[in-house]
């Protein structure tokens, strides 16, 4: 695992965030083993914890980037997840990509798939396909519910 | 790394619980389907799977006891969830599972259902 904390450089007038990062203020780098999703859902808690996220907030980051993950790793047990994260006042935009050469394993595993759709759907304010590092990945943003307190 | 869950199954009159406590996620997913696969094939009349433990739940979970939902249906098995924590009630919720699984706000009821 590494974790890459840039100095707060984001880039806020970007335009495209669904496929391009700002410059990430986190960037995680975890080896592809189903007990490593725990350190993406602490690392995106102290995340967004320290961009003032509420405790309600903050669960619901926490499955969402799981979800996240899942939805890229589809079953694969091998290669990194590489995650990063963009503070914004009153935003948190986190990008997920798989780097390795395993294809997916999750063949009928679609309930899941869905339910993982119906969850973001519920949790985050955006999310969806997206290109990280130029590779293939998801994106999800949670905006806070008061962003100007 | 390794994450605790702890899975626990009683046999109580006519029915098998099973317990957990912890996170369930794709790392111990695995662990509450053995559990639940040990309380189908106890073949009591109905699985009780208390979740008031629970402190995180996603959609592998999720996956989990839909799947055993299936084998107690093949079996003419009750399954019956209890669900005390807000957070994992939102979970089926978000998800509509409340529609598809019988939830209970606490053990007893789930027992005498």
């Amino acid at each position: 695992m590494s974790v890459h904390v840039s100095p707060d450089t984001s880039d806020s007038d970007a335009t495209d965030r669904g496929t391009q990062v700002p410059v990430p203020h986190v960037e995680l780098v975890l080896s592809v083993e189903d007990d490593l999703l725990v350190l993406a859902r602490l690392t995106v808690s102290a995340v967004a914890s320290r961009a003032g996220f509420d405790v309600e907030e903050i669960e619901d980051l926490r499955l969402a980037v799981d979800e996240l993950c899942l939805l890229v790793l589809r079953g694969r047990r091998t290669g990194r997840l590489v995650l990063a994260m963009a503070i914004e006042p009153g935003r948190i935009d986190i990008w997920c990509r798989y780097d390795g050469t395993e294809d997916p394993r999750d063949a009928g595993a679609e309930d899941e798939s869905d339910l993982s759709q119906r969850i973001l759907d519920a949790l985050v304010d955006e999310h969806g396909p997206a290109m990280l590092d130029g590779r293939t990945g998801a994106h999800l943003c949670k905006q806070r519910a008061l962003a100007d307190d | 790394m390794e994450q605790d869950i702890e899975i626990d199954v009683e046999r109580r009159g006519g029915s098998t619980i099973v317990s957990a406590r912890g996170e369930v996620d794709v790392a111990t997913a695995p662990a509450l389907r053995e559990g639940l696969d040990e309380a189908v094939a106890a073949d009591a009349g109905a699985v009780v799977v208390d979740l008031t433990g629970v402190t995180f739940i996603d959609s592998t979970g999720l996956g989990v006891l839909i799947g055993a939902r299936k084998r107690c249906l093949d079996a003419d098995l009750e399954l019956r969830v209890v669900v005390t924590e807000p957070r994992i009630l939102k979970v089926f919720e978000i998800t509509g599972l409340t529609e598809l699984f019988a939830i209970h706000e606490s053990l007893e009821p789930a027992l005498e259902a």
